[in-house]
């Protein structure tokens, strides 16, 4: 802005010298126009009268077009094309390490961090904790700002894992793996599981750390109390829900999620009660099979029956909080919850069974549960290093401390006869069920970009109307089926 | 309307002995106007509404307080267990420290630039001023999501990924457009004639507006600066997004690292509650008298 006067105020002598040309104070007069301005200023008036475009509210209206595309261009625009391309490096220095459930497992990763350390003096780990609600989020904006901000190793679970490769975000580890300790150990099926999720064939993206599985889980003094035979069956299943609950006390026989995360949940219950072996029945989805609807209809008519009415919003905090909150016999949810319902009820209180069969004495039906695993990012500077520390931290030693502190199922075979494991019952018989050569498990398409948002933000309000009763449980797996299906066909189409 | 009443009474012709009450139906209605409504139609809508503000904090309290696994609904026997789990183990000391400096850093930034701009907006004609104050409204309308990889692609071409000052500029950024507007509101209020008689008396604009306009802009400014402290103090994405390190994380951030992805620790979620709410409620204790005269003063004009 330059400074040139303006037209003095009648009133009032106003601040001495240096005011701005463009400005003036409020109030103050109008130098007055010669008699060539007025006349411009009045046919601008009469011409704006006349319904004619003005000159001046015609540059308004184009300043605030300008502004608001500025502005929307701003808002939207696009970020960095992809990751850089990292190096090697020498093997040593800092590595910046991102775990995706911050927090909860820091404890335990600082230790595997501080004995790498120890054996590795010439590399320094840095521990970043992320929120697992916002994990992907950071991921994606981390990714599109250039990629220069992501770290050298993070935690990745094939939940967004396809979203991940797809941007070229992650190094290919199946090679690396090939010539390391590492060789031969890991769980097969969890090695299936991260392929699969990855979307590219035969392609590691990740080296698998845990996997997790659904449970149920009762309360084993309120059955013993009532004389009912633990939930080993649906028909057990069923009957305990109903004389468990004693609503005039306000004792429910189980709680259901109603809230975030409740469609993957009643997937879960759906197939183990149907039996339906895969997911996909050549390019159409079984998840409207009339026995999956069958069996979807019986576990929402728990609802507000045997359950709580709050549990509409239920996520899994407020589902785990209603189930230790010690006025519900049972519960659905995997391993992760187990240290928290020991912490509640101590263990010769709470049990905890794989899905049953859907028919008695038959195999079990498993929907596949979110594998954890690291991953090498592109950018890293020091993949060297990098690829030290997820050898050290996948070993059977690091990968059986971690995940009995996290109360989930190792990836390294050598992991899995550990005395842990045998003293918890639940993961025991989680493994066992996983290890059945009988026992099916149905891949849900975590390959698919758009599986988050169908089996999230999609789907989950429809539930809701399920449970409320504004939908038929037919209506609500049409609708779901419709959606995946679609999305296959984008997908199969991307891929070619 | 008291006032205009009591004012009306003492026109009337004034009893001899000037002690005498007013006549009886009018000292009733006078009572009935200074006692105003039942007590009761005001603390029983008042009791319903403050149970339903007050059970959530009872839940956080209790839940922070009492030990691990109990089902108590008192928190008896009390425990500081999960305070001390949350300060130390979950670095929720080094959060609060640097949660307090983005609060004053982005408290201090947002009061110093919204005073200029306001000012500006308040006493000076410019062309497209309107437009001005339009987009400055439109700004608000922009989720912080939206913009978060263009600013991301900013600041790191400034450098200023996980640094502190990315998350500051950030904040500041997206409180200045309301903070402006109302401040302007607030120095509208302020007459004038006032900072003129000091530019008579030789005072330059800038030591006028020091001296004349700042100190009566207090209510308002402590309503501006409060609102973006808070603000600052409870936003998680820009943290979350901007800042990497774990020695530079916020209470946001660190108050949802405790909501694992298959299990909760109530108690230390609760307690991280508690050590997060307790200086915005300090803060809102010293100057509820402050924050409600700032915002009546600037309703008055827009």
């Amino acid at each position: 802005m330059t400074a040139l006067p303006v037209a003095p105020a009648p009133t009032a002598p106003g601040p001495p010298p240096r005011k701005p040309r463009t400005i003036r104070p409020r109030d103050t007069p109008q130098p007055r126009p010669t008699n060539t301005q007025t006349e411009t200023h009045d046919q601008e008036r009469d011409s704006t009268m006349s319904g004619n475009n003005s000159r001046r509210p015609r540059a308004r209206t184009l300043l605030a077009l300008g502004i608001s595309a500025s502005l929307a261009l701003t808002a939207t625009a696009c970020g960095g094309s992809g990751t850089e391309t990292g190096s090697e490096g020498e093997g040593e220095g800092k590595i910046v390490f991102w775990d995706n459930n911050g927090g909860v497992r820091t404890e335990v990763w600082k230790k595997i961090i501080t004995e790498f350390e120890k054996e590795n003096p010439e590399i320094d780990v840095e521990y970043v904790g992320i929120p697992i609600a916002d994990v992907q989020s950071k991921y994606d904006t981390a990714i599109q700002g250039g990629g220069d901000s992501l770290p050298d190793v993070g935690m990745v679970g094939t939940a967004y894992l396809a979203n991940m490769v797809a941007q070229g975000a992650l190094d290919p580890v199946g090679d690396r793996i090939e010539d390391s300790p590492l060789k031969g150990k890991l769980v097969n099926g969890m090695v299936e599981s991260v392929k699969a999720a990855g979307g590219e064939k035969d392609q590691m993206f990740t080296v698998p750390t845990s996997a997790n599985q659904g449970v149920l889980w009762y309360r084993k003094d309120m059955f013993d109390k009532a004389d009912l035979p633990a939930p080993d069956t649906w028909e057990n299943f069923y009957r305990a829900a109903e004389e468990l609950t004693d609503r005039e006390n306000n004792q429910f026989g189980f709680t259901i999620r109603g809230g975030a995360g409740s469609v993957a949940q009643a997937l879960e219950m759906m197939y183990a009660q149907s039996g339906i072996e895969s997911f996909w029945d050549g390019d159409r989805t079984t998840v409207n099979d009339p026995k999956n609807v069958e069996a979807l209809e019986k576990y929402v008519a728990l609802y507000n029956e045997y359950t709580p009415k709050a549990d509409l919003n239920n996520d899994f905090t407020k589902m785990v909080a209603t189930f230790t909150g010690g006025e519900v016999g049972m519960l659905q949810h995997n391993l992760g919850s187990y240290t928290d319902h020991v912490k509640a009820f101590g263990e010769e209180r709470i049990g905890g069974l794989p899905m049953p069969p859907s028919s008695e004495g038959g195999p079990r039906t498993l929907v596949s549960n979110p594998v954890d695993g690291m991953g090498l990012f592109k950018s890293s500077g020091n993949k060297a290093a990098a690829w030290k520390f997820i050898e050290f931290a996948a070993s059977a030693e690091m990968n059986s401390l971690w995940n009995e502190s996290a109360g989930a199922i190792p990836a390294h075979t050598d992991a899995a006869d550990d005395e842990w494991i045998n003293k918890a019952e639940p993961t025991k018989a989680a493994m066992e069920s996983l290890d059945d050569p009988n026992t099916k498990i149905v891949q849900l398409p975590y390959y698919l970009p758009d599986w988050n948002s169908i089996s999230k933000a999609d789907t989950e309000p429809n539930f809701q109307k399920l449970l409320l009763g504004r939908m038929t449980a037919e209506e609500f797996a049409d609708d779901l089926a419709k959606r995946l299906n679609e999305a296959q066909v984008e997908w199969s189409e991307q891929k070619g | 309307m008291t006032a205009a009443i009591v004012e009306k009474g003492a026109q009337a012709p004034a009893p001899a002995d000037g002690e005498t009450p007013p006549p009886a139906r009018r000292k009733a209605r006078q009572r009935k106007l200074d006692d105003g409504p039942p007590r009761w139609q005001i603390y029983v809508p008042l009791g319903v509404y403050l149970l339903f503000t007050l059970i959530p904090f009872y839940w956080m309290l209790l839940f922070a307080l009492r030990p691990s696994g109990s089902t108590s609904l008192v928190p008896w026997p009390m425990t500081g267990e999960h305070f001390e789990k949350v300060w130390t183990e979950r670095s929720f000391g080094t959060y609060f420290l640097n949660s307090t400096q983005v609060g004053i850093a982005s408290m201090v930034m947002t009061m110093a630039v919204a005073l200029a701009g306001g000012y500006a907006l308040a006493r000076f004609r410019f062309r497209m001023k309107n437009v001005f104050m339009l987009a400055l409204l439109c700004s608000q309308f922009i989720p912080g999501a939206l913009m978060l990889v263009p600013l991301f692609e900013t600041f790191r071409g400034l450098q200023l990924i996980n640094s502190m000052w990315s998350v500051i500029i950030a904040e500041t950024v997206f409180q200045l457009p309301l903070s402006m507007i109302l401040i302007s509101g607030f120095i509208k209020n302020v007459p004038e004639s006032l900072e003129e008689a000091a530019w008579v008396d030789g005072c330059s604009r800038l030591r006028a507006f020091a001296a004349i306009v700042l100190p009566m802009l207090r209510p308002g400014l402590i309503a501006v600066g409060s609102f973006a402290f808070v603000h600052s103090w409870n936003h998680f994405l820009f943290a979350l997004m901007f800042l990497s390190s774990q020695d530079k994380q916020t209470i946001p951030v660190g108050l949802n690292t405790l909501i694992g992805s298959d299990s909760v620790d109530l108690g230390a979620l609760a307690a991280g509650g508690v050590v997060a709410a307790v200086p915005v409620v300090i803060i809102f204790a010293f100057i509820q008298k402050w924050l409600i005269t700032g915002f009546s003063a600037g309703a008055v004009k827009g």
